[in-house]
């Protein structure tokens, strides 16, 4: 009798223990483990040489040039990233939200970029921006329009990066918009036709308000994913030219093996931005976002 | 102010029509109540009328105006959706206001209409809800209101009391009745609803399979009915159809015309049969009489009869119709007609 009473309290945690374990180990125990490595002068030769400097890290993080380069230039990707792919993946949703063969031809052919690989990706376009002999400077030349430095220049690379983020993250939250666009009632466009409702007012009054919940979730996840970017940092500039494309992961990466409580303390300092944004987007989008 | 004109219309869906060469004239003013059977083609009707679902060949003229080219809002024609089609994300207020919104009436004028419209319809405490809030009685009105703020030249309603209760309905129904009085348009009205139908109507529009079977006034579908089709459609329990047993004529008579009664009828048709249920509905009572194998209904204001029971079912004379092979009514002035009135003594 009190067996089954004890099993009956338990059995809930019992149920919950293996994904607990799994989160425990893989995800809290990293995370305090940052945290604990960002108050340590870390030396990775002879661990017991680490000394323990309490918020140096932070301190020296927060006085450092070279960190807000790069906070910028993960503030000027992100919005880049953000903007572009929002606007142009509800652009050509709005375009193929209309269900005909060639649509959906188009759309597999813009969601091709997002099953293959960051890195052949990044590698394709390295090859296609170069200055001299790559494609894109090909066509521009042919078209009789300036062409660019792309990757080679700081003042150009950025925005390189950028395209090539935009490229293969658009197809994929186009497929999300136009599922939520094919969601709304044809009904509703109607009662907005007998409402004489121009084509503009019915987007901004009817069909955004109704995508909302979407462009809300493709906002977070990718302003999240932006301040994380690294690979095509990695591939394509390595944080260069002149640190013109060092963002905030790739900074960290660099000190991987010099300075790994600088390092942890870096990361730190970006989970708590993103963490800030959220709760900010959460704020001030809460009211505009409208879940049925 | 607009009369309603379909010329030789048809509606296809995927190469199927649906409607087939329809001519109809809806006259100014009227109220018109399209009633038949579920996917006969009302709201495709409606819909033509409105524009949002434009006919595959002929032509909708609104006023004598060919109006193919017009678009559904510059037509000035309102519309209450079967599926209500209310904006999800505006507040109810902001659901009523925007076609006037869009019509740029001013705020003033706007605001005093949507106060008043939804004082009639009974919003005024939910004005700034959201649809999602409310039920659906309450969505039924915010569509009715968002329709008749806009004081169309035509009003469309595709069954707009079917989720309201009993009361409100019976409400609504006055209301609309009024309504109509008072703006004098053009209404036409889908519903299932019979007493809705000969209750509102000037006109009945009776459909079936997209072929108009009859249009008159209420009194005389009921009374005159054109094929046994409309004979049965309209009224409840339907009428009694059986075969004459003379060249493939049938004869049938309204549960209501049926006299029950414990002793022999003297008129033609009638017959003794045995009670197998009763229904008793409060003021009139169903019952289902037996005769040889078939069985009739018939409805009494008196409760006298028990179940099992021998009774004989007469019906006066003038009360009888008959139908022809081809399901047309047989007139009263056809030759034959008083030879199928002798028919039904050896029924
Ligand atoms: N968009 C469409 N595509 C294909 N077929 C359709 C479409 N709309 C309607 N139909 C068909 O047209 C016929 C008439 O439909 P309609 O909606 O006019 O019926 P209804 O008389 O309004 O019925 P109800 O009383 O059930 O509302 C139905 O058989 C329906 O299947
Ligand atoms: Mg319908």
């Amino acid at each position: 009798m009190s067996r089954g009473k004890l099993w009956e309290k338990l059995r809930p945690y019992v149920m919950i223990g293996p994904a607990m374990i799994g989160i425990g180990l893989f995800v809290i125990y990293p995370l305090f483990y940052l945290i604990y490595l960002s108050l340590f002068k870390f030396n990775l030769m002879n661990r017991n040489m680490s000394k323990f400097v309490g918020l140096d890290n932070y301190i020296q993080i927060l006085g450092r040039q070279d960190f807000y380069k790069s906070l910028t230039n993960t503030v000027v990707y992100t919005a880049g990233v953000v903007i572009l792919t929002l606007a142009l993946s509800l652009l050509i949703a709005v375009w193929l939200s209309k269900r005909t063969r060639v649509n959906a031809i188009v759309q597999a052919g813009i969601f091709t970029p997002h099953i293959i690989s960051i890195v052949s990706v990044s590698l394709i376009w390295l090859w296609m921006m170069e200055p001299s002999l790559g494609f894109l400077n090909y066509i521009l030349k042919g078209l009789g329009l300036p062409t660019s430095q792309w990757l080679q220049s700081s003042k150009s690379a950025m925005m390189s990066i950028i395209i090539v983020s935009v490229w293969q993250a658009i197809g994929y939250y186009t497929l999300i918009l136009v599922a939520a666009l094919q969601g709304v009632s044809p009904t509703i466009y109607e009662a907005a036709a007998l409402d004489n409702a121009s084509k503009v007012k019915v987007f901004r009054k009817i069909t955004l308000p109704l995508i909302s919940p979407q462009l809300f979730f493709i906002l977070i996840i990718m302003t999240i994913g932006s301040f994380k970017v690294f690979d095509t940092v990695k591939i394509m500039t390595g944080g260069g030219p002149n640190n013109a494309t060092n963002t905030l992961v790739y900074y960290i990466y660099s000190y991987r093996t010099t300075n790994i409580g600088y390092a942890a303390a870096a990361g730190v300092v970006l989970m708590i931005i993103i963490g800030i944004l959220t709760i900010i987007y959460f704020r001030l989008m809460a009211k505009k976002v409208h879940y049925q | 102010m607009a009369s309603i004109e379909f010329v030789n219309v048809t509606k296809e869906f995927d190469k199927k029509e649906i409607i087939k060469d329809l001519n109809l004239k809806i006259e100014d003013g009227t109220f018109t109540v399209l009633v038949g059977p579920s996917g006969c083609g009302k709201t495709t009707l409606l819909r033509m009328i409105a524009g949002i679902g434009p006919q595959t060949s002929g032509a909708v003229l609104i006023d004598g105006k060919d109006v193919t080219d017009i678009a559904p809002g510059k037509r000035g024609v309102a519309m209450v959706f079967q599926n209500y089609a209310i904006y999800p994300t505006m507040s109810v207020r902001e659901n009523i206001e925007f076609g006037l919104k869009n019509n740029k009436v001013k705020k003033a004028e706007r605001t005093e209409l949507v106060e008043s419209i939804s004082a009639a319809v009974g919003l005024t405490d939910f004005l700034d809800r959201k649809p999602s809030t409310l039920s659906g009685g309450q969505r039924q009105r915010i569509a009715l209101a968002r329709a008749m703020v806009k004081k169309p030249s035509v009003f469309l309603m595709d069954e707009p009391l079917s989720n309201l209760d009993a009361k409100l309905r019976a409400q609504m129904r006055i209301d609309l009745i009024e309504l109509h009085k008072k703006l004098g348009t053009t209404f036409v009205y889908v519903t299932h609803d019979q007493v809705e139908a000969m209750s509102m109507a000037d006109t009945i529009v009776l459909m079936n399979q997209g072929l108009i079977q009859q249009e008159a006034p209420p009194e005389t579908i009921y009374h005159e009915p054109s094929n046994i089709f409309v004979a049965q459609f309209i009224g409840v329990p339907p009428m009694n159809i059986d075969e004459l047993g003379v060249g493939g004529v049938k004869f049938g008579f309204r549960p209501e015309s049926a006299i029950g009664s414990t002793e022999a009828g003297t008129t033609p048709f009638s017959i003794r049969g045995e009670v197998v249920t009763r229904e008793m509905l409060g003021s009139e009572t169903l019952y289902k009489i037996n005769y040889k194998d078939t069985s009739f209904m018939i409805k009494s204001l008196e409760d006298r009869f028990t179940v099992n029971q021998q009774v004989y079912v007469s019906v006066p004379t003038e009360k009888m119709y008959f139908f022809g092979e081809d399901g047309n009514r047989i007139p009263t002035s056809h030759p034959s007609y008083s030879s199928y009135i002798e028919a039904l003594r050896s029924y």
